[in-house]
């Protein structure tokens, strides 16, 4: 038995089984041959080629029924790769030459593809290369003796530990649909994706293990400590023990809090506070609503974007909106997009720009309105889609007087043009604006004055403020939603939302955490938008507070500059 | 036989994943063998890869060389898959 040490994020405790994951970039070693041997690693190579294209077309022929045309092109261009008649002749060339084993040449192979790819003008074929990395990594986890589709997810069985260099936002919306049960890996920070999927999903994870992984082997007995940022691997009986009956209390306290579902979020002080769900898709509605959401307070419409090449039109998106608000009579706040930064599309026509900062570039809004055949599809589809429910848009990133002119513009003319096409629309559609720019948020009364609603993106907009990159995780340590400079901020959108008397709610990770709510009931937030996992947990929270016993606290908290001070006042708050 | 054609790419998205697929599906059939450039760029037909290396857009020339008893079948069966854009929708 030995411990490895990351940040614990995400829920409670898993044991389980786990099971590696390659990511493409990973090192294939090299071994020498003798030329006695060609023969024998060439076979192996043919061999290796053999089961991955019957296991790929096993996998293929299950998804075959379910998916749509863009994704069979792609599944049969795959099955062209593994089986591509060059593919072999060239590594077995490369075997013979320079006498290495199989799973090394065909990773001298690949990298000579890439480098062909690489100077591709055409971005969408250059953005093929990634495939063939991953379908010759298949042949690779072949040659390496672990079982079919272990380069990806096929396969995964419920309960196993994933364990892997990173998980990209592509990755988690794929992981949603298996029930594994924790995540480890070596990069990413409190609030990765990896973190913020792993709470969605109700399941501890451990990221930042540095190169802790390479420790751990597929089969691996492991307990995850998502509370601790501990791994047990290969755990004796004494401590396997001790986690299961840790396990079943953590089981326990979730079964209580199943209990307050159903009562209202009221403080002690008699203060009722909404408490809305975030969602990634339109399925998540029904879980929300059975965690008794008040409504979605913020639905991200990427995941309708990402894992294909070309962008959902308008028909598809109107269909997935207006079944949306059709389903619920809650209040449902639909965000526009909000790609670019961490969030790339695959390839597509529109490829992004790999800027060297992107969380600083054109994302969100700036993308949205430098490029109006993106955005106007999505704003006629919401407009349309707005008769079946109760609709809120909420834009994204919004930092300037200007952009709120612009946007005012293009709705003028999609309201326009409905009315022209004699296609029916809510006259009055509540527009919001997300305030997630430090700019936006210093100059919230503006907004406030233009707006029907703010919302607070905490995410962002703790990592503009503090200057760190959330996905950094040698400086995610600096990452405090608690810094007075942050609770400053949130607080002075909170009065200029009061001031103008418009709604103000926040839809950060920090309203999902019950180390922040009690300080955010007294600042006047009253709204709260996070995940439906976590709203019983926010909810028992807000129950147990008297927001009149916390104001004099939290207006301490906000003046004082002893950090010994700060931390008791938390303390005493959080007591 | 040897033959020699050329072949312009007349459809929008060009020889992309779906249409090299079904270029290289085709090819496979016959048992001569393919040879399509597209200026130095040279691809054997039957290999997904390297007909993606092509990465002939719309508009491209291509020069196709194959050899073997089947080619004028193939050619002509190739040519027509050109010239239907992929059987594909536009």
């Amino acid at each position: 038995m030995f411990t490895l040490h990351g940040t614990g994020v995400g829920f409670g405790i898993a044991i389980g089984a786990a099971r590696l994951i390659r990511r493409p970039d990973q090192e294939v070693l090299e071994y020498s041959i003798l030329p006695e041997q060609v023969g024998q690693e060439i076979q192996r190579l043919t061999d290796g080629i053999h089961s991955a294209t019957e296991c790929l077309s096993t996998y293929y022929e299950d998804l075959r029924e379910e998916s749509t045309d863009e994704v069979h092109a792609i599944l049969d261009a795959h099955l062209l790769m593994v089986q591509d008649p060059i593919l072999l002749e060239q590594s077995a060339l490369i075997i013979r030459e320079r006498l290495v084993n199989a799973e090394f040449a065909l990773q001298l192979h690949c990298e000579n593809l890439q480098a062909v790819f690489r100077d591709i003008d055409d971005p969408y074929m250059r953005s093929k290369s990634d495939e063939i990395s991953q379908v010759i990594g298949r042949i690779q986890d072949e040659l390496l003796g672990q079982h079919a589709g272990q380069s990806s997810l096929e396969g995964i069985r419920e309960g196993e530990i994933v364990v892997t260099h990173d998980l990209m936002p592509a990755d988690t919306i794929e992981y949603k649909k298996y029930r594994v049960g924790a995540f480890l890996t070596n990069l990413g920070g409190p609030i990765s994706h990896t973190a913020i999927l792993a709470r969605s999903m109700q399941i501890p994870a451990i990221v930042g293990l540095h190169e802790g992984i390479r420790y751990l082997k597929t089969g691996d007995t492991l307990i995850i400590d998502g509370k601790r940022g501990v791994v047990l691997v290969e755990p004796d009986d004494a401590a396997l023990d001790v986690y299961e009956k840790r396990a079943a209390k953590i089981k326990r306290v979730t079964r209580e809090l199943e209990v307050i579902k159903y009562k209202p979020a009221t403080t002690l002080d008699g203060q009722t506070v909404e408490l809305n769900a975030n969602i990634e898709f339109a399925e998540e509605l029904k879980q929300s609503l059975e965690c008794n959401a008040s409504g979605i307070g913020l639905y991200r419409t990427e995941s309708l974007y990402m894992n294909r090449r070309d962008f959902p039109d308008e028909a598809e998106q109107f269909d997935v909106y207006s079944t949306l608000l059709n389903s619920t009579e809650r209040p449902v706040t639909i965000r526009t997009l909000d790609l670019g930064a961490d969030k790339q599309v695959d390839g597509g026509r529109r490829n992004m720009s790999l800027a060297t900062n992107p969380a600083l570039g054109r994302r969100a809004i700036r993308l949205c309105l430098h490029d109006l055949t993106l955005f106007k599809p999505q704003l006629r589809a919401l407009y349309r889609a707005s008769i079946y429910g109760d609709l809120r848009i909420m834009v994204p990133m919004i930092s300037s007087q200007d952009e709120l002119d612009q946007l005012f513009i293009v709705l003028d003319e999609i309201r326009d043009e409905l009315t022209r096409e004699n296609l029916p629309f809510k006259p009055h559609i509540p527009v919001g604006g997300m305030i997630e720019v430090p700019a936006a948020a210093v100059t919230a009364d503006m907004f406030a004055k233009r707006l029907d609603f703010l919302s607070i993106g905490t995410n962002d907009l703790i990592q503009y403020t503090l200057a760190i990159d959330r996905i950094d995780d040698e400086v995610n340590y600096l990452y405090d939603p608690l810094h007075p400079a942050v609770l400053r901020l949130v607080k002075s959108v909170i009065d200029a939302a009061q001031n103008a008397g418009i709604p103000v709610s926040m839809c950060g990770e920090m309203a999902g955490d019950i180390e922040c709510t009690r300080i955010l009931l007294a600042l006047g937030l009253r709204e709260f938008s996070m995940d439906s996992t976590v709203i019983s947990e926010v909810k028992q929270r807000v129950r147990g507070t008297r927001i009149g016993e916390m104001e004099p606290i939290v207006r301490d908290l906000l003046t004082t500059n002893e950090s010994d001070r700060y931390r008791d006042l938390i303390q005493l708050i959080n007591g | 036989m040897r033959l020699e054609q050329d072949i312009r790419v007349i459809n929008k998205l060009g020889v992309h994943t779906r249409a090299a697929s079904k270029l290289v599906k085709l090819c496979s059939q016959f048992d001569c063998s393919i040879q399509i450039s597209n200026g130095k760029r040279q691809a054997d037909a039957k290999s997904i890869m390297s007909v993606m290396m092509l990465a002939a857009c719309q508009g491209t020339e291509l020069k196709m060389v194959v050899e073997g008893e089947d080619a004028a079948e193939a050619i002509r069966q190739i040519t027509d898959l050109f010239e239907s854009c992929f059987e594909e929708r536009e």
